[in-house]
């Protein structure tokens, strides 16, 4: 019953962010958010037809989890931040609204490299497998939000009402993961996602500049692996490591890495499409100032589909089956 | 043999009463009065300064920090070299953030506990346990014998080497938490100098906090041990569910106690409670023994937890390091407060409110200051002292539980 009401605020919450948009737009290139109409048919379908291979819709996986009475304290506070401009509004509505089907894909991934593993395909994903995706859900929601507290000089009651939401919100989060990480009874995997947390929360300290030592595209490689390849290598590995997959738990920590990396490049250039100012976003910085829009893009595409393809030939090492081309067809739509 | 330990027991509890009707004595004659006579002199004046009211009613105890020190000096001599060392292996420009806590200006008072209660258990275990009696035994026929001495020598370092990366984690844990509450707070400042988030802003700040988290939890890994990762990660959740009950106030007035006492449980007593339990599970202890480090935790844990809400009260802000009268200024009603809103029910209205109104700060803490709100809380404070010295006395007397005596009743009397 609790958990019942847990949701029902969120739900309502979710309503009033729609029927509130937002009057101050703040530039932030969050998460994955690919816009572009074109390619959405092709995602929308790869994604959807994964989610019928491993049982069931991923979308309210991590929220499924924690509807209870705590957070449904924190969507009251959440309601009066409503209008204030404050990211963390936007991630909220990300994770209870998103029709684009490009949230809460990680847990998705997470099952369909379990479920590829089997070489028996009446086998069911584990338990502990399923219980993985939502932490791979729940410490990469955490991160999305902690990255959206603001800096603030001077005093604004709304942003800092927002600033301290965030940051229970995101503790939140990683305290459900821990407790959630601990019940899995392994301690590799404790391992191997803590070092994730401590991976994302490094890359924020990481300039795209050039070196003496490495380019600017080198920083960005260097900078996405930490942000979100860890996560997704480590959790594929993780779910493998529990599937006791052994021959397969090092390709399956290469897939991770690889499909994240692909996927935030694809990110990178549908959000440098979209946006008005070229000259901020971080694809600009990554060549040389005078190079064109068009060829900026174009050698940006040459590395996602670097990682595609690295990514595809690493899924040619699993069985074939359902969760297989589930996968292959993912990766494939990053590309098109 | 049991006999020997009974009597062990017995002197024991006559110590420890002993100790506690010393306090008591103390707490009655000497503090209390000195307190009234300081209120009724504000009152007199009408003004609530902020003034440190208990300086010159406690005695001084004597120089007691360098006698726990000496005990485990040893252990925790390399701690803060530790937690830098754990937290300098990552991006030059995140050090700075993550290690400005750790810069040995802090009680580390979590570290202290926990070690010392290792040690305690560790003997405890050693001298109860019959299979540890006969080793005992069979070490002194053989102990030509070098290398059994040697193993069994290794095996107890190993133990207090995990034992030691636990009071590191809660360490690093209890300062992460440090970290986000500044930024919850929008505290400017902590152990008299600029809080975290003025220094690098509020996202760097929250993001390094984040990053000692993950740094605990990889090397509570480490210790190999299922038990132990489960205790730490039941810190970090009752850390954060603490945070959140902070921000609902309950309502009814009569749930308002429980509500703050179980708040504080998860906010500082938690973690205490919980590593002491972790050290003691790898002293390889049964579920008797980790009872009581649990409870010897959580009962000190609420003493300090207590004492530190009547402190913002009493002290000055030069000695907490942070503005006095913080909580109230956070809007937070605890236990003084609590107690005074018996006295004077017009507080709830303030408490329910948040004390956001102007002056509301103001009137609460003159009216705290006319209640017996800060006696009320010494007292429940005293209580749990009691029960955690109780439990305490339960493990056999070693110089570590000495120790722990000490600095329970010293917890108790702290000025800051």
């Amino acid at each position: 019953m609790v958990s019942r009401n847990g949701l029902i605020h969120w739900k309502t919450l979710h309503l009033d962010c729609i029927r509130f948009t937002n009057p101050i737009s703040f530039t932030f290139s969050r998460g994955f958010s690919v816009s572009s109409q074109i390619c959405q048919n092709n995602w929308v379908k790869a994604v959807s037809n994964a989610e019928k291979v491993v049982g069931f819709p991923t979308s309210f996986l991590s929220l499924r989890s924690v509807a209870n009475d705590e957070i449904s304290n924190i969507a009251v506070y959440l309601k009066k931040l409503i209008g204030t401009g404050h990211p963390l509004i936007a991630t909220a509505k990300s994770l209870v609204y998103s029709n684009d089907k490009t949230h809460q894909t990680r847990g998705l991934l997470v099952l369909l490299v379990s479920k590829a593993a089997k070489i028996d395909q009446t086998q069911d994903i584990m338990p502990e497998q399923r219980t993985l995706a939502e932490i791979t859900e729940l410490v990469h929601t955490a991160h999305l939000i902690h990255t959206g507290v603001i800096n603030l000089n001077t005093p604004n009651v709304n942003l800092e009402m927002g600033n301290k939401m965030a940051v229970l919100c995101g503790d939140f989060f990683l305290a459900h993961s821990c407790v959630q990480l601990a019940s899995l009874q392994n301690i590799k995997v404790v391992e191997l996602i803590a070092q994730a947390i401590t991976d994302f929360s490094t890359a924020e300290f990481i300039d795209i500049v050039a070196n003496e030592n490495d380019s600017a595209l080198d920083r960005w490689s260097y900078q996405s692996k930490l942000r979100y390849g860890t996560l997704l290598a480590h959790a594929c590995q993780s779910s493998l490591i529990l599937g006791d997959n052994v021959e397969l738990v090092e390709f399956g920590k290469s897939f991770g890495l690889e499909i994240a990396l692909a996927w935030q490049a694809n990110n990178e250039i549908q959000s440098y499409k979209n946006t008005s100012k070229k000259a901020d976003h971080v694809l600009f910085k990554l060549f040389p100032a005078e190079t064109p829009i068009n060829e900026v893009i174009s050698n940006f595409q040459a590395v996602r589909d670097k990682h595609v393809d690295a990514a595809l030939k690493i899924l040619g090492e699993f069985p074939k089956n359902d969760a297989n081309l589930a996968l292959c067809n993912i990766a494939r739509a990053l590309k098109y | 043999m049991s006999r020997f330990l009974f009597g062990q027991r017995l002197a024991m509890k006559i110590t420890s009463r002993h100790l506690r009707e010393g306090y008591n004595g103390l707490f009655k004659s000497q503090l209390l009065t000195t307190n009234l006579i300081k209120h009724k002199n504000q009152i007199q004046t009408g003004i609530p300064n902020i003034t440190n009211v208990a300086l010159d009613a406690v005695p001084t105890t004597g120089n007691l920090t360098l006698r726990y020190d000496a005990v485990v000096r040893q252990d925790l001599s390399g701690l803060y070299g530790d937690i830098r060392k754990c937290l300098s292996e990552t991006q030059a420009t995140l050090v700075p953030i993550t290690q400005y806590y750790f810069d040995g200006e802090g009680k580390a008072i979590r570290p202290v506990i926990t070690m010392c209660l290792a040690k305690a258990i560790n003997y405890h275990l050693n001298v109860t346990s019959p299979y540890a009696f006969c080793l005992f035994c069979f070490h002194l026929i053989i102990y030509v014998i070098d290398y059994i001495t040697i193993c069994s020598f290794n095996k107890i370092r190993s133990v207090v080497e995990k034992q030691k990366k636990v009071a590191q984690i809660v360490e690093m844990i209890h300062t992460a938490s440090l970290v986000h509450d500044d930024v919850i707070d929008a505290a400017d400042s902590r152990r008299n100098k600029s809080s975290v988030n003025m220094v690098w802003g509020q996202k760097k700040s929250v993001v390094a906090g984040d990053f000692i988290v993950g740094r605990s939890l990889e090397l509570s890994a480490k210790i190999q041990n299922q038990e132990v990762i489960n205790l730490i990660a039941k810190i970090v959740s009752d850390l954060v569910s603490g945070e959140l009950m902070q921000l609902d106030g309950s309502a009814n007035a009569e749930e308002r106690f429980q509500h703050y006492m179980e708040k504080t449980f998860k906010k500082t007593a938690s973690l205490i409670a919980n590593g002491c339990q972790a050290v003691s599970v790898l002293a390889g202890a049964n579920s008797t023994v980790q009872t009581v480090a649990f409870q010897f935790g959580r009962q000190l844990g609420m003493t300090f937890q207590l004492v530190d809400d009547m402190l913002d009260f009493v002290s000055t802000s030069a000695q907490l390091g942070k503005p006095a009268a913080a909580d109230l200024r956070l809007g937070l009603a605890t236990a003084p407060v609590l107690f005074a809103a018996q006295k004077f029910p017009e507080l709830n209205q303030l408490i329910l409110r948040r004390f956001n109104k102007p002056g509301d700060v103001e009137t609460a803490f003159d009216l705290v200051h006319r209640s017996d709100g800060l006696e009320k809380t010494k007292e429940l404070a005293g209580q749990y002292c009691d029960d955690a010295v109780t439990q305490l006395a339960q493990l056999s007397p070693s110089p570590y539980q000495q120790v722990l005596f000490t600095l329970t009743h010293e917890l108790l009397d702290r000025l800051k």
